[in-house]
């Protein structure tokens, strides 16, 4: 009775640990060097901190994928590659490990790194920390800066082929939690498929987690059985969902990250990051000493009207006719030339006017964003 | 020391007179659930127990190399890479010292309820429940009072909460029959939607942005740093904690009243022992441990609440406390080991091209060989 008590327990043990793992199945590499024996004479040493798995489909992914770029743009240099980081003072420490094996310069790319990115910036002087979609304002530390896309423009226009195709007029946006990013890319989501289809209505729902598999597929079920028959995401593993809603027989536009292969049928559009020019342009910067008081020593900040956003639309599924590809054509166009998709007028869920006919916001503005636009079915609090 | 003092009528004692507590440092660990702990140990058997030991844990290693390889890993490139995470200097040290202090007192949680018996598997939400306490108790109190006033209440109400948590499967053991194994253990998943609650609504951060946080503990609400920029003085109160709990189950009569309910209920039922009541008490303290390990964590390193404060620390502090066989100074040893593999996963995460969550296979070999190291039964209890 006592062996098989003792027995029992340690299998309860295990199995627990590994129900407790297989949320954060995780996997990673170093790109550079074995080791971190470095490779080469430079003594570059270059940290990347995932909050998830490299191979998420989604923002990970993504960022990973730019991670490579930079390796090739600087052969001689090692890179350290660090997965599913958790957003807490774990982060500090794996921070604090690649510091240790020679950090130069970190790129801690989920959102929620950036209050720990800050204190190690603090306390780490001569290393450079670069966060993915923060906000650190104008009164920076000399070290420190956060990039980003303007990740709504191409999801506007997405929305737009999501208007044309919505057969019920209920379109579903799961995402993971109402920062600023987030709001600005369900209400340009909201408002482009609008602008081709004024009676559309977006439901939100939250996950909570920026990949929960579990969640999201109850979220995925939720919004199908509410009617709603184009689904897209915010949320950094975008797998679970758009497989479930090819499963379903309903419409997928992706986020982050070119999913088309996983939604033959249903696959839209989507948007998606090439890190690739970015990366390397904030690396060469940091390589030549230029770092302090460039446009990357702050929130570094470019869209259609700035530049090349590295968030682009992706491939276009087989739904999206010729006749919308061009109207989103001309659509890129005018944010190229300026426009905004929250160029007024754009109603609150109140109706109120949060922009009047004429008015737009600055890539600022919209950083700060807290609402929900008219049409969208959610609660931003 | 009162734990070497045989008591009256030890039921533990055996017939050469010893007492479990002669045992030098580093004999097979008494285990807490069974009588067999109080058999006679000569030295040619702790001589071969040791080599079984050793014998396993290399065995362990040994399976843990043949995974990384198959993985395609050097091991020799992976072992060091742990070696260096979490032991390399003193800031590594310390990761690993900061990471066990949760862990070992996860590990407590566990081991006092088994000394009587019961299983705790309700660590996890214990320490997610002190947390929340601690935070309470230091936002109730605002940023004005005094510091050791503000952490030492910040640690009783978390304390309290983990006990409480940790009364509810206890009360339900005793009134309704229930499993408090099964019933802590479901309370974690309670305790982790209480938490994600808590921090996307009523204590949400108005400065958060969107994100899901309570707003930060002010200074005087934060633990001490002792050692460099990272070690709090939590890491002493644990081993503080560690002993404490040694002493009051080799020196109390609680602690003996334990031992007897966990070796015998039906004898310690007969004996007059207030058996429910001394299961209950437990728990609780077990459940108030873990409490307390939330709020060190939370005050002396996150320093507000998240939604994943704590995974995987209590899960993670049960093993610690099987690898100690419920030997609460072993608990430091064995929280001290599981943390430093747990931040070693950093290091095999960043050079050695592996998954992060191999670290839990190497934990679970180790705790599969420890316990196959046991030694086996005497004859009579086979």
């Amino acid at each position: 009775m006592t062996r098989r008590r003792r027995w029992t327990a340690a299998l309860v043990a295990l199995s627990l640990v590994f129900a407790a793992s297989c949320g954060s199945d995780d996997s990673s590499d170093e790109a550079g060097g074995g080791g971190g024996t470095g490779d080469g004479d430079s003594d570059l040493t270059i940290g990347f901190l995932y909050v998830g798995p490299k191979d998420d489909f989604g923002y990970n992914q993504a960022a990973y994928e730019g991670s490579l770029a930079v390796e090739a743009a600087f052969p001689e240099a090692t890179i350290l590659q660090a997965e599913n980081v958790p957003e807490t003072a774990e982060a500090e420490a794996a921070m604090q490990d690649m510091i240790d094996r020679g950090a130069d310069i970190i790129f801690a790319t989920s959102f929620g790194h950036l209050e720990f990115a800050a204190n190690m910036a603090e306390q780490n002087p001569d290393v450079v920390f670069l966060h993915q979609g923060g906000l650190v304002g104008d009164d920076v530390l000399d070290n420190l800066g956060t990039y980003f896309g303007t990740v709504y423009e191409p999801v506007y226009t997405a929305g737009v082929a999501a208007g044309m195709a919505t057969e019920t007029d209920k379109l579903g946006y799961v995402y993971a939690f109402p920062i600023p990013q987030t709001l600005a890319n369900i209400n340009a989501f909201q408002l482009g498929a609008a602008s081709v289809n004024p009676d559309v209505e977006t439901i939100a729902i939250s996950t909570g987690s920026w990949c929960d598999p579990g969640t999201q597929a109850t979220a995925t079920q939720s919004l199908l059985d509410q009617g709603v028959d184009v689904i897209t995401q915010h949320q950094d593993c975008t797998k679970t969902i758009i497989e479930a809603t090819e499963a379903a027989g309903a419409m997928s536009v992706g986020y982050h990250f070119d999913a088309s292969e996983l939604a033959p049928e249903g696959w839209l559009t989507g948007s998606e990051w090439d890190w690739d020019d970015l990366f390397v342009q904030i690396v060469q910067t940091i390589v030549d000493g230029d770092f302090v008081g460039s446009e990357f020593n702050g929130d570094f900040r470019v869209g259609l009207q700035t530049g090349d956003n590295p968030f682009v639309q992706s491939p276009f599924g087989p739904l999206v006719d010729a006749d919308t590809q061009a109207l989103i054509e001309e659509i890129e166009a005018g944010f190229i030339d300026g426009g905004s998709p929250f160029a007024g007028p754009v109603l609150d869920q109140d109706g109120e006017i949060v922009w009047a006919d004429g008015e737009q916001p600055t890539y600022d503005e919209v950083e700060t964003m807290d609402f929900f636009v008219i049409g969208v079915i959610g609660r931003t609090d | 020391m009162t734990a070497t003092t045989p008591m009256p009528g030890d039921v533990g004692a055996d017939p050469h007179g010893h007492t479990p507590a002669d045992l030098p440092d580093g004999a097979t660990p008494p285990d807490p659930i069974i009588i067999e702990e109080d058999m006679p140990r000569t030295w040619p058997d702790r001589l071969r127990s040791w080599s079984r030991l050793a014998a396993a844990l290399v065995g362990a290693i040994g399976i843990f190399s043949a995974f990384l390889v198959a993985r395609g890993a050097d091991p020799i490139v992976v072992f060091e890479a742990m070696w260096t995470s979490a032991f390399g200097d003193a800031n590594k040290l310390g990761e690993t010292l900061i990471r066990a202090t949760p862990l070992l007192l996860a590990a407590l949680a566990v081991a006092v309820p088994a000394k009587a018996g019961l299983f705790n598997i309700g660590g996890e939400g214990q320490l997610v429940l002190g947390a929340i306490g601690a935070v309470l108790v230091a936002y109730s109190l605002g940023e004005e009072t005094n510091g050791v006033l503000t952490l030492t209440l910040m640690a009783v109400g978390g304390a309290v909460a983990g006990g409480l948590w940790a009364a509810i499967p206890a009360l339900l053991k005793y009134f309704t029959d229930t499993s408090e194994a099964i019933v802590s253990l479901l309370l974690n998943y309670v305790a982790v939607i209480v938490l994600a609650w808590l921090v996307f609504e009523p204590l949400k951060d108005p400065m958060s942005t969107g994100q899901a946080y309570s707003r930060p503990l002010a200074a005087n609400q934060n633990l001490p740093i002792i050692w460099g920029n990272r070690v709090h003085l939590g890491v002493v109160i644990a081993v503080v904690a560690a002993v404490a709990v040694w002493l009051a189950l080799r020196g109390t009569r609680w602690g003996f009243a334990l031992k007897v309910l966990g070796g015998n209920p039906e004898a310690a039922r007969r004996a007059g022992l207030k058996v429910g009541l001394l299961g209950f008490s437990a728990l609780a303290i077990g459940g108030a441990l873990a409490g307390l390990g939330g709020m060190l964590h939370v005050s002396g390193l996150e320093n507000r609440l998240r939604p994943d404060l704590m995974v995987g620390y209590g899960y993670i502090g049960f093993l610690a406390a099987w690898l100690a066989r419920h030997d609460p100074l072993k608990s430091i040893g064995a929280a001290v080991l599981l943390g430093a593999i747990a931040v070693g996963g950093t290091g095999l995460k960043i050079s050695a091209g592996l998954s992060g969550a191999a670290v839990n296979v190497l934990m679970a070999l180790v705790l599969l060989a420890v316990l196959g190291w046991s030694r086996p039964a005497p004859k009579a209890l086979r």
